[in-house]
Parts: structure tokens; sequence; C-alpha cells
């Protein structure tokens, strides 16, 4: 019986029809409206002119802060999200039993898959400047009047290493296990302390997991929307907010536009210079040899 | 320093010699309990604390008595009575759990397929392909919300497509994009990693391909597709801000009412029913862990396909 021969990719079509649809051709769209103008009150988008008016308009000083402020929460969040999950994806990797990682894995994943918003809603209430905590942290005497936090920058930072704080751990735990026991037993045995060890051998090979952490808390954690609405307030904007601001309140979809497309080319471009930093940075530490995990089997 | 070091090596050698083969590592990592090994112990607890602690604080609040969810009055169980009393809540859920499995069931499929496709017909369009799952992926999700907005509205309203006017049909919509991808990458993952042999079996003893495709590939890529069902289901049922631009008047999914709620006042229910909703998380993830484990999938596989990588 002859065979008919379809295309390779054709148990994909649907998945590729569906995401050109939904995905791109949106997408698409925004690009397309970020070179119009709104044209009156009612209208929220005209293309008979186009320009790059809108652009600078949302670099303009008004708008500019904010796109600065969310870079300021991205880096600080994402790197404090790298200082406190690292020691914690190393215990678990390394220092806890076998048998009882299942068990913290599902600990960390649990927040993770809690809702979003009412996890945040849940910092509301401990940093509200009537909760336990400022109660609390005063009658210690740590604080001589109630917390001032909520509402401002620094709730906002905690919000997101928070919220991004698994993303981190996740990667980062699966890149410390497969770096296994037996190699760094053995440079130990060839002589180097603990920290040698762990600069030499696990950070150079566990670099994979942690390039995958830096970029799953990242990119998220710049278009964060949530967590800037829920603990910010008007001092602790971030430009997933602005975007939003466009589209809802403002009605003027071509400035909306502009600011989403600017926003992703933000986070394409810091986290290429943040990865470029990242390699620098490292240079001292890396050796002349490469060891290539599962090849040594 | 250097002879404590010295010391910890002769002893770790003297108790792996000692002890019999195949003993789990941990038998042998005992002796050596040093401080650093405290301080990571108590590093991990304290961040296991702050993932919890809001949770935590939802979990009592939700049995707060008072009128505001952030000011705490007496205990009681009257905030999950509240709940039978008001339409609009559970309405809400009811739309989150309608849209989630519609949703769930659509990602599955296109996803399972695309999966199989990339790890069984592989070439240069996986590459291509890969490259818009990715691109999927990072895109922020405000910015999926935007884009959306705009375009199901041009094309329920402009080009008269009135299925795109239907509220749970674009939430299905919006929730779907992420979910394609993270069912694609774990099926995908799954099969790469199983050889081809049995599908050629089924070929050689003259099954059609579509008999093969159900008899051997999908039953092989199941747990894969099952764990990507759920996940996807939990993750359109936690999807807030493209939910909050597609949604139409009158189809408000749970997490969208409780963004407007976060605007015009939070009242206890909201915590109640967040709570009632932790449940059905939690089942449902440890429903994927138990089919992962069954499947033979040690803690790490498990913890590597829910991260997706």
């Amino acid at each position: 019986m002859p065979k008919l021969r379809l295309p390779k990719a054709t148990l994909a079509l649907p998945a590729w029809v569906w995401l050109l649809a939904f995905f791109a051709a949106p997408v698409g769209l925004i690009i397309w409206y970020s070179f119009g103008y709104k044209p009156s009150i009612f209208g929220t988008h005209a293309n008979d002119i186009l320009s790059l008016d809108r652009y600078a308009e949302a670099l303009s000083p008004t708008f500019f802060s904010t796109f600065s402020n969310t870079l300021w929460v991205g880096v600080v969040g994402t790197l404090a999200c790298l200082i406190i999950g690292m020691p914690v994806a190393y215990w678990m990797a390394v220092k806890v039993p076998v048998a009882k990682r299942g068990l913290l894995i599902a600990a960390i994943m649990i927040p993770f898959w809690t809702n979003f918003l009412v996890r945040t809603i849940g910092w509301q209430i401990i940093l509200a400047p009537q909760g336990w905590l400022s109660q609390g942290l005063q009658a210690v005497g740590i604080l001589d009047g109630p917390l001032e936090i909520l509402y401002s920058r620094s709730a906002v930072l905690i919000g997101v290493i928070y919220n991004y704080l698994p993303l981190m751990i996740l990667p980062l735990f699966v890149a410390f296990d497969r770096v296994g026991e037996p190699l760094r037993e053995a440079s130990k045995d060839l002589g180097a302390g603990r920290l040698q060890t762990f600069l030499r051998v696990t950070i150079p090979l566990a670099r994979p997991g942690i390039i995958a952490g830096l970029l799953l808390v990242y990119i998220p954690l710049m278009g964060d929307y949530i967590t800037a609405t829920v603990l910010g307030g008007a001092k602790g904007n971030m430009a997933g907010q602005l975007v939003a601001a466009q589209f809802q309140s403002a009605q003027n979809w071509a400035l909306g536009s502009a600011m989403a497309v600017i926003l992703i080319l933000t986070i394409l471009l810091s986290a290429a210079v943040l990865g470029l930093i990242i390699w620098l940075a490292t240079l001292p530490f890396r050796s002349h040899y490469r060891l290539r995990l599962g090849a040594e089997a | 320093m250097s002879e404590t070091a010295t010391k910890r090596i002769a002893l770790d050698r003297s108790s792996r010699e000692g002890a019999p083969q195949g003993t789990p590592p941990a038998a042998r990592a005992k002796p050596r309990r040093s401080v650093s090994d405290r301080l990571f112990a108590i590093w991990g607890i304290l961040v296991l604390l702050f993932l919890f602690a809001p949770i935590i604080v939802i979990l009592v609040y939700s049995f707060n008595t008072g009128r505001l969810l952030i000011a705490f009055d007496g205990f009681g169980i009257d905030p999950f009575l509240t709940i039978l009393n008001k339409p609009a809540i559970q309405n809400a859920v009811w739309v989150s759990i309608r849209s989630g499995v519609l949703s769930a069931l659509f990602a599955t499929a296109i996803g399972t397929l695309a999966g199989v496709a990339m790890a069984r017909r592989p070439g240069k369009w996986v590459g291509w392909f890969l490259a818009v799952l990715v691109l999927v992926t990072v895109t922020p999700e405000i910015v999926d919300a935007v884009s959306l907005l705009p375009w199901v509205v041009f094309l329920g309203q402009d080009l008269g497509i009135t299925i795109f006017n239907d509220g749970i049909f674009r939430l299905v919509v919006g929730n779907s994009l992420f979910s394609i991808a993270v069912v694609s990458y774990i099926v995908r993952a799954r099969l790469v990693g199983i050889s081809e042999s049995l599908e050629e079996a089924s070929a050689d003893l003259y099954a059609p391909p579509l008999r093969t495709f159900w008899r051997i590939t999908l039953p092989l890529a199941m747990p894969a597709v099952l764990a990507g069902g759920l996940l996807s289901f939990t993750l359109s049922l936690d999807n807030t801000i493209i939910s909050s631009f597609v949604s139409v008047s009158g189809t408000t999914p749970w997490p969208v009412y409780v963004l407007s709620a976060v605007r015009s006042g939070l009242r206890p229910e909201i915590a109640s029913v967040s709570t009632l909703m932790l449940i059905v998380t939690l089942l449902s993830l440890v429903l994927v862990a138990w089919v992962l484990k069954r499947s033979g999938d040690s803690a790490t596989e498990i913890a590597r396909t829910m991260a997706g990588s």
C-alpha cells in the first residue's frame, strides 16, 4: 500500500497555528500600534501617521523614573533571590539525606503553586502598620513607631523576592544535585578545601542551572504587575502597571504599546548586559579544563 | 584548618571503607556534622518559614470574623458561611474551574501532539518551534495581556467572529499560551528519554500509524501528559493578569474578582475561599507527584519535570 508521507511537523501544526494566531499576531499588532498615536479623547489608537513619538513620550522624565525603578527592583530582587536561594539549594542537594529531599522539594513548591495574588495579600497583612510583625517589633523595642514599610519600594522588593524565590531554588537544586558527590570527593582528595571545591568544581558545573535560575526570576520579575499593585502603592510603581494603566484607564493604546515594547527590549537588553557582567566577573575562577557532566560515565 | 580537614578526610575514608557496598550516602555523611552543616540547615529552615509565612497568615485570617480582612477581630467559621450567601464569589470560582479545566484539556491535547512531534520527528523545524515556545515563556504576562485584549476585540467585534465575545472562550485562549509551552516541554522531555524501538516494532507488526500512536506512543508519554495537564490546570486557576484584561463582565474568574477586591476593599471571605482553593491545588499536586512516582521517577526527576527543565 503506498503510504501518504505527511510533512514531519504535522502533529505540531495545531500548536503552530494556535501560537501564531494568539501570540505572534497580537504581539505584532501592538508593535504596529506603538508607531501610531491617540487621535482623540474617545479614540484609543490611530495609525495613519507613523512616528517614533510614542517611544519618546514613554521615555520622557514622567515615565522614565518608573522604568529605572523597575530595573532597580529587577536587578536587586534577582540578586537577592540568588544570594538567599543558593545556600538553600546547596543544603537540599548536598546536606539533606536523599529520603527527605522529596518532602523539601514539595515544601518549596507549595507556595509556588498557591495563588500568586493571595500570597501577596498575605504580605500586605504581615507588613501592615498595625499588623502582628509591626506590634511585635515595637514590643521587643526594635521599632519606636509602627512599621512604615507597606506601599513603598521596599515592600515591593520583599514581595518580589518572596514570589520568585522558588523559581531560583528549584533549578539551582537540580544543578547542584547533578554535580554529584564523587566529583566533590575527588576535589577534596586532591587537596582542595571546601571553599575551593565550591568555587572551582561545584559552581562551574552548576553554571547552566544558575543561569536558568537567574533568567526564570529576572524575566517575570521585570514584567511583574500584581506585586507592585498590591504592595507598592503610589511610591512603588513598576513598568507593568504603567503599561496596564495606558490600556485600562488612560485608553491610550499607542502609548501603552510603545511602553510594552520598551519593557520587552529593556528585559532582553538588561539580561544580556547582566550576563556579560557575570561572565566577566567569573573569568578569574574559570579553569582551563572543562569537565562535561554525563560524559565521564 | 588543614589538620581538621585531613582528619575529616581520613574519617570519611575509614567510614566509607568500613561501610558495606551500596550504603546510601546519607549513612556515611552522618559522622561529619560540622558547624557549617548546621548553619546551612538553619538557613534552609528560615527560608522555608519565609516561604510559608503569608500562606499561614491567610489560613489564620480565613477564620477572621471581622468585617475587613486586614483587621483580625475574632476566630470563627463565619467567613466560610458568608461564601454561601455570595453568588458573585461562587460564580467567580465556578468560572475559574470551568475555564481551567477547558484550558487544561485543550493545552494538553495540542501540547502533547507538539511534544510527540518534537521528540519523534526531529529536524530543523524543532529549533524554530522551541524558539517560539521560549518566546512565549519569556514574554511578560502583562505584554501578552495588553496585546490579546485588542486582538480578541478585533476578532470578535470588527470581524464578527462571535465566539471571541464569549467570556469562557477568551479565558481559555489567554490561559492556553503558557500551558501549551509547558506541556510541550514536559512531553518532549519524557519521550526523548525513551527509545523509539517499541514504535518501530509496532509498525513492523503492521499497525497503522494512528494505532501505534494510541497504543504505544501515548501510553509511554502518559505520565508526562497527566503531569502537564494538571500543571496547566493549576496555572490556569492562578492566571490573573491575562484574565483581568480579556475577561468579560459576567464571567469574572476568581483571581480577577480578588484583584478588584484589592482596590475596593478585601473581606475575610476572600481568605476563606483561598484556603479552600489551596486545598484543591494541593490535592492536584499530590496527584501529579503520585502519578510521576508510580512511573518510577525519583524526587529529583519530579522536581525537574515540574520545573519544566
